[in-house]
């Protein structure tokens, strides 16, 4: 979409996903932890943004934030215009179900839920019929490959399918923004690129807005876009190099 | 060792102090239930013994009759060689007009002869009581100990109100007693007034209750009983105060018997509760243990770590058990002797003292539960491999095993059961022990294979009922298969408890109700006491004449009713004009019929036995019965059994005609007053009271109003283990919180990511509340057919050993009501906290990962 754009900058006629102004997220321990010292950016529908940064430097805390699973101390976080800062627990988990979803690192699949129970739990918990959710998850166990998996339990699955399980749970909602941490940092390289090339062509086939934290160049690579945290602050916003795939 | 209990064990205790806590919890539950009962129980044998031991003072012998003995004896008695001294003596219980002060013991004495035979503890300047003849002079005199004067507010010349029989009479203290021997009987509560102003106070004619006896030095006790025995004749009865108290501790060991079966109840369920407690902190810290694994811990090192947790814990509970049981225990002790005063005329002094042996069996019972419940989970412990320190991800344990023989096992320790309740092999506490020994191993044994399987069957319509809830809850309770079968058992452990105790309370209950419908038709009763097994006044024969002239009066029968020993147990001999009785009454009979007990009692001085004294002596239609009468022993044989519920020790009624024959003593209990049709009972009572007023004491009560009488007196027998039933919810309580609250720790990444995914609190909070209506709905479901097996097994082979009754099998019905409103309330109070803290999960600390 932006391919070749050298200083890159949102386009103003995207409508904007995601705008943080000042975000500041600190925790009161014995002394104060600022994980995240005043952040302002944006991203628009439809891009591909991958966070990369040291151990520590806030980028986990960012895409908690990013996705209203937690609250900034100060600052705004506008999801699709929506001051998540300003919510209830209650009302970020409604929004939360219909505009943002998940993966995580470690998987987090139902270890006692069959492939087919996990994909639909979030469908179960918005309450849409069994009928219904039962052919959604056909169609995105389809979509990322594990038709012939349905019934299995997650421990009967490698790392590699664990965590299509949890993209196929991803995209069941069809949420507009999806928000991933390290998706790729418990596979080998091999595992790694396959996850990353089924992200892909979701994106381009879906038009998803993703949010990935990585510390793997080639994952970030994949990407349209590159923020690098250092110390709860942006060090660098632009292109990501060989953007080009 | 050491070094691990301190960083590992404490560590975690302290990381997790609720959990911890309910654990002790656990242990403290069932071992105060164990003490508080033990200590009350101990205490209330204890007192029935020392009192007795310490009102007779000196005596060596004390001499009774059956209806009291005649005033001439003393005299006899006087005369006879190697007596020292002898002292008429009449006890009697009252309650003060102010209740609160407790029940006071009454002692009528000789007070001028009986310095031979009890210290008062006169001395001191204000404590002697000045003169003994004044004393005598003024009929309302009483001595009172100074500590109930104390609380009373009593000084010398002041007065106090009681209910006595006739009615409230006010009596003055002339003189108080210090408090040591004798003073110290029945806690205190103690009062002594001259034996003839007794006599007149309680109505007991020219007769005492007995005659306490001095032996000269040199004479043995043994020589002296045998010497009065001889003189007197086999009407009298010459004991030794301490039989006396052992009988009457022998009459109330009936009634404590049936706590014991609460205390082992109180107790297996708190080993559910810490087994539950162990298996859990052993799952969660299954990630250290491989750890402690890998870096070269043996497995026998592990499980020793958690055993000696379990010591610790076992210790701390025990400890504390003792001193929560004490606190209880002074007020089950009061509840007991208000049911044992009740319903045996019996009690003993009102204080608890925690005896060393009790303090020794609590913490051995502790320490053994604690270690019983951890046992499994230190087990599986030392068998986790140290591989699993390294597995992410996988932060439960599997659990597979075979169930097939552990279903098989199950039944058959249940068959056992079954089979060992209906045989005869064993009798009294060992078959109870044994039978629900067996039955509680194979009810755990089953328990849990079962409810897994009501779990999965469940699932399904928890999950169309409540779509997104329902899923939630069943996964969990699927998902951590123990814990949930732990929590079950102890559900439904307690509930098998409330439902067959409850089962058995109202099979009693209904029995005696019917039984009493059949027996009690007469319009009216005419009682000079409200006391029914220690009347404290007796009718003469005469006044039957004066109501049966009274106009709407068609018949009057006279009931007299003495308890004489027989081959070592209290039996009931009533006596009553059977001819007009048999024309109101039915009978239920065991043996015999109506036609030949008719003629048997009326002509041929035959009696009529119940069924619990066939069982007990083994005697029946065709036998005889000795009892011994003023005259000498007399046989008088049965010609009916009759199912009756007049004693719980067995009876023998007789035809009055025969009684007054034999036993020369017309006094009447209960005068059974009939109207004639259409004539309205009120009036006639009218009548009555009329009559008597001045002369007697007389309680007369409509037919209702005796039943309901009746019906109270088996309520109060029955409040304390209604207390142990509510122990039981309680303990169901604290199951599901327990329970839950570990589900909810070991989720807190399922319930994080349950909310990253879109579950909202209120979601999260009414899966954990449906979690515990399905774990009590499960709990309950297992219950019911174990609750009727217990229940039929009370009603059967345990009454029978206990009373001599067997109970018609009733089904708990109003319990099972009871229960089915209190047990969702009690679950969803349960899950409150659980279900706060698992909505408040914050998602950004659960999903971070070691
Ligand atoms: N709940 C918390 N309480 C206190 N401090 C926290 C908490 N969460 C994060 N932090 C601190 O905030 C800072 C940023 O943490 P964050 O998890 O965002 O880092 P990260 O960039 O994701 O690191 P990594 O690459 O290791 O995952 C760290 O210094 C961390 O210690
Ligand atoms: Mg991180």
């Amino acid at each position: 979409m932006h391919k070749g754009a050298k200083t890159f900058r949102p386009c103003k006629e995207e409508p904007k996903v995601l705008q943080l102004s000042d975000v500041v997220k600190s925790y009161e321990l014995k002394s104060t932890v600022t994980a995240l010292a005043g952040i302002t950016l944006s991203i628009a529908a439809g891009e591909m943004v991958a966070i990369m940064g040291p151990s520590g430097s806030g980028k986990s805390t960012l895409l908690n934030l990013m996705g209203g699973l937690d609250v900034p101390s100060s600052g705004s976080v506008l999801v699709a215009g929506t001051d998540l800062a300003r919510q209830s627990e209650k009302e970020r988990s409604l929004f939360r179900r219909a505009h943002v979803s998940y993966i995580f690192q470690a998987y987090h699949l139902m270890p006692t839920l069959r492939v087919r129970q996990n994909v639909a739990l979030p469908l179960r918990l918005a309450g849409v019929a069994a009928k219904e959710a039962e052919a959604r998850v056909e169609r995105v166990l389809a979509e990322v490959g594990l038709e012939n998996r349905a019934d299995h339990l997650p421990d009967e699955l490698s790392g590699g399918e664990r965590q299509r399980v949890a993209i196929a749970r991803a995209l069941v909602t069809d949420a507009p923004l999806l928000l991933a941490d390290e998706p790729t940092g418990n596979l080998d390289s091999a595992r790694g690129k396959e996850i990353l090339a089924l992200l892909r062509s979701i994106h381009g086939r879906r038009g998803t807005t993703i949010v990935m934290v990585t510390h793997d160049s080639e994952a970030a690579s994949a990407c349209d876009r590159l923020i690098r945290l250092r110390d709860g602050q942006v060090e660098d916003d632009g292109a990501a190099p060989g953007g080009d795939r | 060792m050491r070094f691990l209990l301190r960083h590992l064990s404490l560590s975690y205790a302290r990381r997790n102090l609720a959990k911890t806590i309910l654990t002790l919890l656990g242990v403290v539950v069932g071992v105060t239930t164990f003490s508080s009962i033990k200590t009350a129980q101990d205490a209330l044998v204890v007192g029935i013994g020392s009192t007795v031991d310490r009102v007779a003072g000196k005596a060596q012998l004390q001499v009774t009759m059956e209806g009291g003995v005649p005033e001439a004896l003393q005299e006899r008695l006087r005369n006879l060689p190697g007596i020292r001294a002898t002292s008429p003596v009449i006890e009697q219980i009252v309650i003060p007009e102010k209740g609160e002060l407790g029940s006071l013991m009454v002692i009528g004495v000789d007070l001028l002869g009986d310095r031979e035979m009890r210290d008062y503890g006169f001395e001191g300047d204000d404590a002697d009581l000045d003169d003994p003849l004044l004393f005598l002079a003024q009929p309302d005199s009483a001595l009172f100990t100074r500590e109930f004067a104390k609380r009373a507010g009593l000084t010398t010349g002041t007065s106090l109100a009681v209910k006595v029989p006739s009615g409230v009479r006010k009596v003055t203290a002339r003189g108080l007693m210090s408090p040591k021997g004798f003073a110290q009987a029945f806690g205190g509560n103690l009062m002594v007034v001259d034996v003839y102003a007794a006599q007149e106070l309680f109505g007991r004619g020219r007769r005492f209750d007995r005659i306490d006896v001095r032996l000269q030095d040199g004479v043995t006790v043994a020589q002296g009983t045998e010497m009065l025995q001889k003189t007197l004749g086999p009407a009298y009865r010459v004991e030794t105060p301490a039989r006396r108290g052992e009988q009457m501790e022998r009459l109330v060991a009936n009634f404590t018997a049936g706590f014991n079966v609460s205390s082992a109840f109180a107790l297996s369920i708190g080993i559910f509760l810490i087994f539950n407690a162990f298996n859990v902190s052993v799952n969660r810290r299954r990630r250290d243990i491989g750890t402690l694994r890998a870096l070269g811990a043996t497995p026998r090192q592990v499980q020793v770590l958690f055993l000696a947790e379990a010591l610790i814990i076992g210790l701390l509970g025990g400890a504390l058990g003792c001193l929560t049981g004490t606190a209880f225990s002074q007020a089950l002790l009061v509840s007991m002797g208000q049911s044992t005063e009740m319903v045996y005329g019996i009690s003993g002094s009102g204080v608890v003292h925690l005896t060393p042996a009790i303090v020794l069996q609590s913490m051995l019972l502790g320490l053994i539960a604690s270690l019983i419940g951890a046992w499994g989970p230190a087990l599986s412990a030392s068998r986790i491999s140290p591989t699993e320190a390294f597995a992410k991800g996988s932060f439960q344990a599997k659990v597979q095993r075979r169930v097939g023989p552990r279903i098989a096992a199950g039944v058959a320790f249940v068959a056992g059961a079954v089979a060992l309740a209906l045989s005869s092999v064993v009798k009294g506490n060992a078959l109870v022990l044994s039978v629900l020994l067996l039955g509680g191993i194979g009810l755990v044994l089953l328990i849990g294979p079962l409810s897994r399987a009501i779990l999965v069957a469940l699932g399904p319509l928890l999950t169309r009922f409540f779509p997104s809830a329902g899923p939630l809850s069943s996964d969990s309770l699927l998902g951590n298969p123990r814990r949930s079968s732990g929590t079950i058992m102890a559900m439904a452990l307690s509930l098998t408890f409330v439902l067959g105790l409850g089962g058995y309370m109202g099979s009693t209950r209904l029995t005696i109700v019917r039984w009493m419908d059949d027996i009690l038709t007469c319009d009216l009763f005419v009682r000079a006491s409200a006391n029914f097994s220690r009347p404290d006044f007796l009718y003469p024969g005469a006044v039957k004449g004066e109501i049966l002239a009274l106009p709407g009066v068609r018949t009057v029968e006279s009931y007299r009713a003495i308890r004489p020993q027989f081959r070592g147990r209290q039996i009931l001999v009533g006596s009553v004009e059977m001819d007009t009785l048999m024309q109101r009454v039915r009978y239920s009979f065991a043996q015999g019929d109506l036609k030949s007990m008719k003629e048997g009692l009326l002509n041929k001085e035959m009696c009529a036995v119940t069924e619990n004294f066939h069982d007990r002596f083994g005697l029946g239609v065709g036998d005889k019965v000795p009892l011994q009468t003023p005259g000498g022993v007399v046989q008088f044989p049965i010609v009916a059994v009759l199912h009756d519920y007049s004693s719980d020790q067995g009876a023998v009624f007789l035809d009055r005609k025969v009684f007054l024959k034999h036993w020369q003593d017309d006094r009447v209990d209960i005068y059974d007053v009939s109207v004639t049709p259409g004539t309205d009972p009120g009036k006639v009572r009218d009548a009555i009271r009329a009559k008597l007023s001045g002369r007697y004491p007389a309680l007369i009560s409509t037919q209702r109003e005796f039943k309901d009488e009746i019906g109270k007196a088996i309520d109060a027998f029955y409040a304390v283990m209604r207390i142990t039933v509510l122990l039981a919810l309680g303990v169901a309580f604290l199951g599901i919180v327990t329970s839950l609250l570990i589900s909810v720790a070991e989720r807190t990444r399922e319930i994080g990511i349950l909310k990253a995914l879109g579950a909202l609190p209120g979601q999260i909070a009414r899966s954990v509340v449906l979690e515990a209506l399905v774990l009590a709905l499960v709990g309950l479901m297992l219950a019911l057919p174990a609750g009727n097996l217990f229940a039929s097994f009370m009603e059967g082979p345990v009454a029978k050993a206990f009373t001599g009754w067997a109970m018609p099998h009733h089904y708990p019905w109003e319990v099972l009501g009871e229960l089915i409103v209190a047990l969702p309330l009690v679950s969803f109070l349960a899950a409150g906290i659980p279900a706060r803290q698992a909505a408040g999960v914050k998602v950004t600390e659960a999903i971070e990962y070691e």
